[in-house]
């Protein structure tokens, strides 16, 4: 389904600030597998991701999603199969429109937008349906603009807009971080039903060490631009915290790896 | 002792006529500014280009609708000059505008061939309506206000269409937008290109109303486009797509109204930009002002190249 061979990134390169932000990245992901990626700070992880969603073009690799090679595609042209969210709640929604604009944009996303108005009865009754999933009273608040929403909210609405259409490749990148930890868990929850339902494929970053465990068909680990250790099937179903930091220990970075 | 009031009263058609002109030219600067986060100078050139466009072709002897969408065609192009100048080789937006602006002025010469026309013995969108009727300030004030009234309800019909809530996203946060699908650059550049075009067509509209075109007209439009949009804003308010939408043409008529009013009370013409300069600098500075921190931090480096 996704294929990343020999992805390469480098920052300033042949300067004294040189950044191996990708240094020959390999990843293949089956169709409805749900992936976790650890690392520690710097290892390349949002860089991988920024890779395969367009934000970040290659200086070397190659991208492929169902045998498409992507490589070459701007981030708009590759948003019909990819969605991702955000560790930033800020850039995930559009703040001076309404919660049902943005949803609309999410109902738009891969599909060519036409001359006729935008919101109707029928629409807005999807979006309440779809925003009620999380739990956080969106669903009454799809005139609100988003600006007005809390950090939380935002990011919520970001998630149900990044599942809303389907994607063939959800992107997740330590999207519930930067909330407090009730929402970080709704948002969560919200994220591995949404996940689970639809048999997603998605590739999720974290940083808790419990979340790497308890979610996810696999698990790779990355270092310095590339992905150093990976695990699936029964070895990842069966993997601990204590199994993980073992399994992880050889790296050197593996102190960096916070425990939950 | 109220003799000015009546000599006000009495220029009140005239301005409001001239106003519902202009106000194409505000909601040319609008859209760039508001709708897309694309602060654009463009019009400045636009405007003149709209009026020399429309001149030469009017005067050639073809229909006033022709030399309106040529004029059109020709805003359209300076604007989508401007925003491609920045999305291409990375340039300060306000330079993009300057560099065309600058450049349409030996254009505007280029097309007129002389620096002005006389316009009284050819056609206008007046006379071909009405021959009898041309120079009624009311009827002036009909026939752009019909015009006004279509731009209006086509923009409030579009920018709730789902191709316009995707034009707003892409100025309201360009990254989340392209990460939506939407494509951000062609959008930049249509929609720039429109505000060049709504430029030129308040241009072409205002040689036919006064009769002659001139390459230094409308010097300083810009800000006086500008002055009316703030005033048209904090009037309105730009809440919703309507009040956004309406902010142009009622700040306009206002603004006109009051420098009218400030002339009849004795301000020389040529203070006027002054005025205005003062004006606009004062509503964009009082926010600062009022933000009064402990100390004032040096605002981030802006760069004439990204
Ligand atoms: N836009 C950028 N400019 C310069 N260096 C970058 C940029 N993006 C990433 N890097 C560098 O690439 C490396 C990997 O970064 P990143 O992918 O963000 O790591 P992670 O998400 O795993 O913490 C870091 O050394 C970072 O400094
Ligand atoms: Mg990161």
């Amino acid at each position: 389904m996704l294929r990343v061979s020999q992805a390469r990134k480098i920052f300033y390169p042949g300067t004294p600030d040189e950044r191996k932000a990708l240094d020959g990245a390999d990843l293949s992901l089956a169709t409805g597998e749900f992936c976790v990626v650890i690392g520690s700070n710097g290892a390349g992880k949002s860089s991988l991701l920024n890779a395969i969603s367009g934000r970040m073009p290659l200086d070397e690799g190659r991208i492929e999603i169902n045998g498409a090679d992507l490589t070459d595609l701007p981030v708009f042209k590759r948003a019909a199969r990819i969605a991702s969210v955000f560790q930033d709640p800020m850039i995930g929604t559009a703040p001076t429109m309404t919660v049902a604009e943005n949803m609309l944009l999410a109902e738009l996303r891969g599909r060519r937008s036409s001359l006729s108005p935008g919101l109707n009865a029928e629409r807005r009754d999807l979006f309440r349906e779809r925003l009620s999933v999380i739990g956080l009273g969106l669903e009454d608040r799809l005139d609100t603009n988003v600006g007005l929403l809390s950090g939380g909210q935002r990011q919520s609405l970001s998630l149900v807009m990044a599942v809303s259409n389907q994607p063939d490749l959800l992107l997740l990148d330590e999207h519930t971080a930067a909330l407090d930890p009730r929402t970080a868990d709704l948002v969560m929850k919200a994220t591995i039903s949404a996940i689970d339902t639809h048999d997603l494929t998605a590739l999720m970053v974290t940083h808790n060490m419990k979340h790497a465990v308890d979610y996810g068909d696999s698990l790779i680990m990355m270092d310095s631009g590339r992905v150093r250790l990976s695990m699936s099937g029964e070895e990842k179903a069966a993997a601990t915290v204590e199994t993980l930091i073992e399994r992880f220990h050889e790296t050197p970075d593996w102190l960096m790896l916070q425990e939950a | 002792m109220f003799d000015f009031l009546i000599s006000f009263w009495n220029v009140v058609p005239v301005t409001f006529a001239q106003s519902l002109i202009i106000s194409f030219v505000v909601m040319g600067i609008m859209i760039p500014f508001r709708i897309l986060g694309f602060p654009d100078l463009t019009s400045e050139g636009a405007f003149p280009l709209g009026g020399c466009v429309a001149a030469v072709v009017l005067a050639a002897g073809f229909n006033p609708l022709l030399a309106m969408l040529m004029a059109l065609i020709c805003g359209f192009a300076a604007g989508c000059t401007t925003a491609w100048i920045h999305l291409r080789f990375r340039i300060n937006t306000l330079l993009a505008g300057i560099l065309v602006l600058t450049m349409l002025y030996s254009i505007n010469l280029r097309i007129m061939g002389r620096t002005n026309i006389a316009l009284f013995n050819f056609d206008s969108l007046f006379k071909w309506i009405s021959p009898s009727m041309a120079n009624i300030p009311t009827f002036k004030i009909v026939v752009v206000g019909v015009l006004v009234l279509l731009v209006f309800a086509a923009g409030w019909y579009f920018f709730l269409t789902e191709r316009g809530v995707t034009v707003r996203a892409a100025g309201a946060g360009p990254q989340m937008a392209e990460a939506q699908g939407i494509n951000v650059w062609t959008i930049t550049v249509l929609g720039v290109g429109a505000g060049g075009a709504l430029s030129a067509l308040g241009g072409s509209i205002m040689v036919q109303s006064q009769g002659f075109a001139d390459v230094n007209m409308g010097l300083g439009i810009l800000i006086n486009g500008l002055a009316a949009l703030i005033i048209g804003e904090s009037v309105v308010g730009r809440s919703s797509t309507l009040r956004q939408l309406a902010a142009p043409v009622v700040g306009s008529a206002i603004y006109y109204q009051l420098i009218s009013l400030c002339l009849t009370l004795g301000l020389k013409p040529a203070d006027l930009k002054l005025a205005t300069g003062l004006f606009v600098l004062l509503m964009l500075g009082l926010p600062q002002l009022r933000s009064g921190g402990r100390y004032r931090t040096v605002p981030p480096q802006e760069k004439v190249k990204e």
